[in-house]
């Protein structure tokens, strides 16, 4: 038997460099040489709960239906750290967070990520997680109408939404819209992208929701990390374009490289 | 050492490293550990389910025992009322969801339900291109012109009077959409993998509270 998986050892060697890649980057963060470009839809998070503050009026935020065991579990992580950073400055500022759970094996962790928040600010009195981090269904209508219902009776003032979502992301980014909720949206889920971008007033594409979690640490190891991403997207240019070249003058090399 | 932050830290690297290794390899001993912890996983899913339907009970039964919320409290009653009868029928029959009564309750009430609410999204998606398509500047007029352009040739009897928009229309699908599209899918790839190596090294501590 094979030691590698067939078809899985360029991939594999891809993996390794990466790996290595994030660990320069990480040392380079360190010592303060890398910067990164200000992502105006999570600098907007704050806005969002100081309004909330002022309208006297709660703030959502919304992870979406993803679990830990499917292929949008990094989808899910960047959720949760954004809603550790959100219920922190909720409890700081004293916002109202909901935060509706669809996924029974995520929402233990939310709870725990909310109580932890809380419980840093001092005030782990003024949240009540059953109220507050509901469970309403795990299946997608009952949970997105269950979630319409609360923002249509509640009139949120702020409603941050990242993490996977399917086709409830219309449903809740035009309630939202119409209630008068300023909006933050996310997503690495591309048909649901346009959706959000028509009704947020900020949108995070794809790749910045995993870049989320490092950014609003302020830590600069994981800012640093995020710079291996770019050189992988330069080095995937590179690739394409020397590949398109080739397979244009009828050498497939890169093609057939890349499917070992 | 803070053991509620090490622990689980720990926890996350040595599962993810197994899950690694069984993607990558073929040996035989990392596949059989990674199929345990699966189903590790399975059962600690059923546990959890569990809780989610305490979580109902608690928070429903304390808004009618509390009448609170207006009228909001007849619905928890209701939502509880049926929580049981597809319990005490998927339990009392011995068929679980396999049995007739089970999945006539299912198809008749619940499935007309979310069908119902799928199709709500045609309206919500003709309010998100109000929206959308104003031509307001240059961009969004860029945006408004391709949309009717992609609708005209999406439509059967323009496009089979008019074949140029259908073929207008797979133009804008291929060489525009798909080079933008494969350019945000790579950079979600290069996220996702950063994101998982930066959650294995314990960096990404996000789903872990403010510990």
């Amino acid at each position: 038997m094979a030691l590698l998986t067939e078809g899985r050892i360029i991939p594999l060697i891809a993996f390794i460099l990466t790996w290595v890649a994030t660990y320069i980057a990480i040392g380079m963060g360190k010592e303060g040489k890398i910067k990164i470009r200000r992502i105006a839809g999570l600098d907007a998070i704050e806005e969002v709960i100081g309004r909330s503050v002022e309208m006297g009026r709660p703030v959502f935020d919304i992870i979406g239906m993803g679990q830990f065991t499917d292929i949008y579990a990094t989808q899910t992580i960047a959720g949760l750290s954004i809603l550790s950073y959100v219920s922190g400055l909720c409890a700081k500022l004293g916002a109202k967070l909901y935060a509706p759970q669809a996924r029974v094996d995520v929402m233990p962790v939310a709870i725990e990520v909310v109580r932890d928040a809380y419980r840093v600010e001092g005030k782990l009195d003024e949240i009540d997680v059953d109220e507050q981090l509901p469970y309403l269904s795990g299946t997608q209508f009952a949970w997105a109408s269950g979630i319409i219902g609360m923002a249509a009776r509640m009139k949120p003032a702020g409603n941050i939404m990242i993490g996977p979502f399917w086709a409830e992301s219309m449903m809740f980014a035009e309630t939202f819209d119409r209630v008068g909720a300023m909006q933050v949206g996310g997503t690495a889920r591309t048909y649901q992208i346009p959706f959000f971008a028509a009704l947020c007033d900020y949108v995070l594409i794809g790749e910045e929701i995993f870049a989320a979690g490092a950014y609003v640490s302020g830590d600069p190891q994981q800012i640093g990390s995020i710079a291996a991403q770019d050189w992988f997207k330069f080095a995937a240019i590179g690739l394409s374009i020397l590949g398109a070249l080739l397979a244009s003058v009828g050498v497939n090399i890169i093609a057939e490289l890349l499917s070992r | 050492m803070d053991y509620r932050r090490d622990i689980p830290l720990a926890i996350t690297f040595l599962i993810g490293i197994i899950a690694v290794l069984d993607y990558y390899t073929g040996v035989q001993v990392i596949t059989d550990t990674f199929t345990l912890i699966k189903n590790w996983g399975v059962v600690i899913q059923g546990f959890a389910l569990g809780l989610g339907a305490v979580n109902l009970l608690r928070v429903h039964g304390k808004r009618i025992s509390q009448r609170s919320g207006g009228t909001d409290w007849m619905f928890s009653g209701w939502l509880l009322l049926m929580m049981a009868m597809f319990i005490v029928v998927g339990l009392g029959t011995g068929q679980y969801d396999a049995g007739p009564t089970y999945s006539w309750i299912y198809n008749a009430i619940y499935l007309p339900l979310g069908a119902t609410m799928y199709s709500s999204l045609a309206f919500y998606m003709a309010y998100g291109s109000y929206k959308v398509l104003r031509a307001r500047n240059f961009d969004a007029a860029l945006l408004f012109i391709t949309a009717v352009l992609v609708i005209m040739g999406n439509t059967p009897a323009l496009a089979a009077t008019f074949p140029g928009l259908f073929y207008t229309r797979e133009w804008i699908f291929g060489p525009i959409v798909s080079g933008a599209y494969r350019g945000i899918r790579i950079g979600i790839g290069m996220g996702a993998v950063v994101l998982g190596i930066r959650t294995l090294l314990g960096m990404e501590t996000g789903y872990l509270g403010r510990r």
